[in-house]
């Protein structure tokens, strides 16, 4: 009677352990998308200050020496002197330029081409003595993030009202709240997207002009100290404690979206796997569940 | 000394009381981990069941014969808890897309639909637990402690949320995701999120220290019966995906699972555990940055 029933569970189960073997080995496994962040050079040195542009690529290492490329940070050379990098708190997204001004607000020329007036933006914020850090996506008009010397990240929306838009939490018990080093975005309007460098954070990015931020730094140093956009290359530089690394303009990851028969024989073979191990399960409690059951109630 | 042989071995563990729900909770633990994991070997769930309905399937297909076969009954309570678990998540997780297709363009926001999904969660839950307090035996009901709060009761939610956000802010950031707070985002997201969020609360703690831990501590010790709940409840995570790092996500929810147990025991309360479940979930919504591959 036992060998009976071993053969019949036997009789059940080998044929679905069979098609099974045959769906996992007929299945094409996903691939993986590339890496978000790759190191280019320089490994093993801090750079504090990034700009890049086309194949040129000029960086300042944490000793305070610059270095700059011309092959794409193939080879680097020392650049005597201390090198001149771009203006600090000063962007232009097509024909409108951004600026912090001695007042510490931002300010917008609407007409750069025409030669237009400079205006401090109404509702700007008092981003604080020293305040740098700004940015603008050209694929998003309006929109401008910047960074109070306090560390608040403020956006300004397209309709021109500035709201604090991130507020970095504390590393730990015993680490501070990291200093906001960067901020960037394509002056050409390649991307939505606005990155933002942490010294403890890495990298955050938000494609929607500030509202929302998503942490974008797998693979990279926690301690990135600069940021640069390069619109000819489609590129994002990081200057980082451990090297320069490049981000280049991708698709968020996502899961693939599958069609037809790729997405029927995978539903077959996720049904397939659900009903085996409920069938197994079910097999499994009914050999150990005792055959008397003391207090039962006779009919449910 | 001659050695026991299994099969007596396996006899005498069946007269112990604890053997049904403690065989019941490992074999479908097993079983349902098997279904949730295995199609990842071939396949690409991610990509073609995000809603984990084949968790929900199994869960039901194992638990519905619980209900008519009478050897299966010791199983019924924590096959019935484990099916809350499974089932009310996929209709919590694919609830706003179940509402785009039914209502169209009147089906509301994302956070709107967030809201209804959860409502749908904790209306589902506790259904299931109706369906428990009706069809299982007085002797292995489970005790689900839903009558009272009490002052005391009510000052464990306050200092144990106190003590848990604290714990989260003092843990390294990276452990959890919780890098920053979104100003704006939570303007705009709070008036759903927030409630959505203690309903996703309460009906896990229906679930997990109601359903759960009331059906094991029926037959097994305290102190086991809190154990293996929590180890449920960890692992259960392994199927969440909540935007922040998810390898250390599994034994920080089976601590915290554990200490949620011990409070529902000590204070004979459900709701203690559901006010700290609820403040910690609505801190995880708006204090974790998500990741991109929720690393």
């Amino acid at each position: 009677m036992a060998s009976d029933r071993r053969r019949r569970t036997a009789t059940a189960t080998v044929p679905a352990a069979l098609a099974l073997v045959c769906l996992m080995f007929g299945s094409v496994p996903a691939r993986a998308g590339s890496a978000w962040w790759s190191p280019v050079a320089l490994s093993g040195v801090a750079i504090t200050k990034v700009f890049a542009t086309g194949d040129t690529i000029m960086v300042r290492t944490g000793a305070g020496t610059t270095l700059s490329s011309t092959d794409a940070a193939r080879t680097f050379t020392t650049v005597q002197g201390n090198g001149t990098f771009p203006p600090a708190g000063t962007v232009i997204a097509g024909n409108t330029g951004w600026s912090i001004d001695s007042s510490h607000r931002v300010t917008h020329n609407d007409d750069l081409a025409g030669g237009g007036a400079v205006r401090t933006d109404p509702a700007s914020p008092d981003l604080g003595a020293g305040a740098d850090l700004l940015a603008a996506p050209a694929a998003l008009p309006g929109v401008v993030v910047a960074v109070s010397t306090n560390g608040t990240v403020w956006r300004r929306g397209q309709d021109g009202d500035w709201k604090q838009a991130l507020l970095l939490l504390p590393q730990s018990l015993v680490q501070g709240v990291p200093r906001v080093t960067s901020v960037t975005a394509f002056t050409q309007p390649l991307s939505d997207a606005i990155y933002l460098g942490t010294d403890g954070y890495a990298v955050l990015i938000s494609t929607d002009g500030g509202d929302d931020w998503i942490r974008a730094g797998p693979g990279l140093p926690s301690s990135v100290y600069a940021l640069s956009a390069d619109s000819a290359r489609h590129a994002v530089y990081a200057g980082t404690s451990n090297g320069l690394w490049v981000h280049v303009l991708q698709e968020l990851p996502s899961p693939p979206a599958y069609q037809d028969a790729a997405l029927v024989w995978r539903w077959i073979g996720i049904g397939a796997a659900t009903l085996v191990a409920a069938a197994l399960t079910l097999l499994g409690l009914l050999r150990v569940m005792p055959r008397r059951i003391p207090g039962c109630d006779p009919v449910s | 000394m001659v050695a026991e042989p299994a099969t007596r071995r396996l006899q005498r563990y069946r007269a112990a009381p604890w053997w049904p729900t403690a065989a019941t909770l490992f074999i479908a633990e097993l079983g349902l981990g098997a279904a949730l994991l295995v199609p990842i070997t071939f396949s690409d769930p991610n990509g073609v069941d995000p809603y984990l309905a084949r968790l929900s399937v199994a869960s039901v297909l194992i638990a519905l014969p619980s209900l008519f076969v009478r050897r299966l009954q010791p199983a019924r309570p924590v096959l019935l808890a484990l099916a809350a678990v499974a089932t009310t998540y996929t209709l919590l997780s694919a609830g706003p897309q179940i509402l785009i297709d039914l209502l169209g363009s009147h089906s509301g926001t994302f956070d709107a639909q967030v809201f209804w999904s959860s409502v749908a969660q904790a209306a589902g839950t506790l259904l299931i637990a109706l369906v428990a307090w009706r069809a299982v035996a007085p002797e292995w009901r489970p005790a689900l402690r839903m009558r009272r709060l009490g002052a005391r009761g009510l000052a464990a939610g306050v200092i144990g949320s106190v003590v848990l956000i604290g714990l989260g802010l003092a843990v390294p950031a990276g452990l959890l995701g919780r890098v920053a707070l979104q100003p704006v985002a939570l303007g705009r997201d709070f008036p759903f999120l927030g409630p959505a969020n203690a309903l996703q609360a309460f009906a896990q703690e229906v679930q997990f220290r109601g359903l759960l831990l009331g059906a094991l501590e029926r037959t097994m010790s305290p102190r086991w019966a809190n154990v293996s709940q929590a180890a449920v409840f960890g692992l259960a995570h392994l199927a969440i995906s909540y935007g922040g790092p998810e390898a250390p996500f599994v034994p920080i929810t089976f601590l915290v699972g554990l200490g949620f147990g011990w409070l529902v025991r000590r204070t004979s309360s459900l709701w203690p555990a559901v006010i700290i479940h609820a403040v910690a979930d609505i801190a995880l919504q708006f204090g974790i940055v998500q990741g991109l591959y929720g690393l």
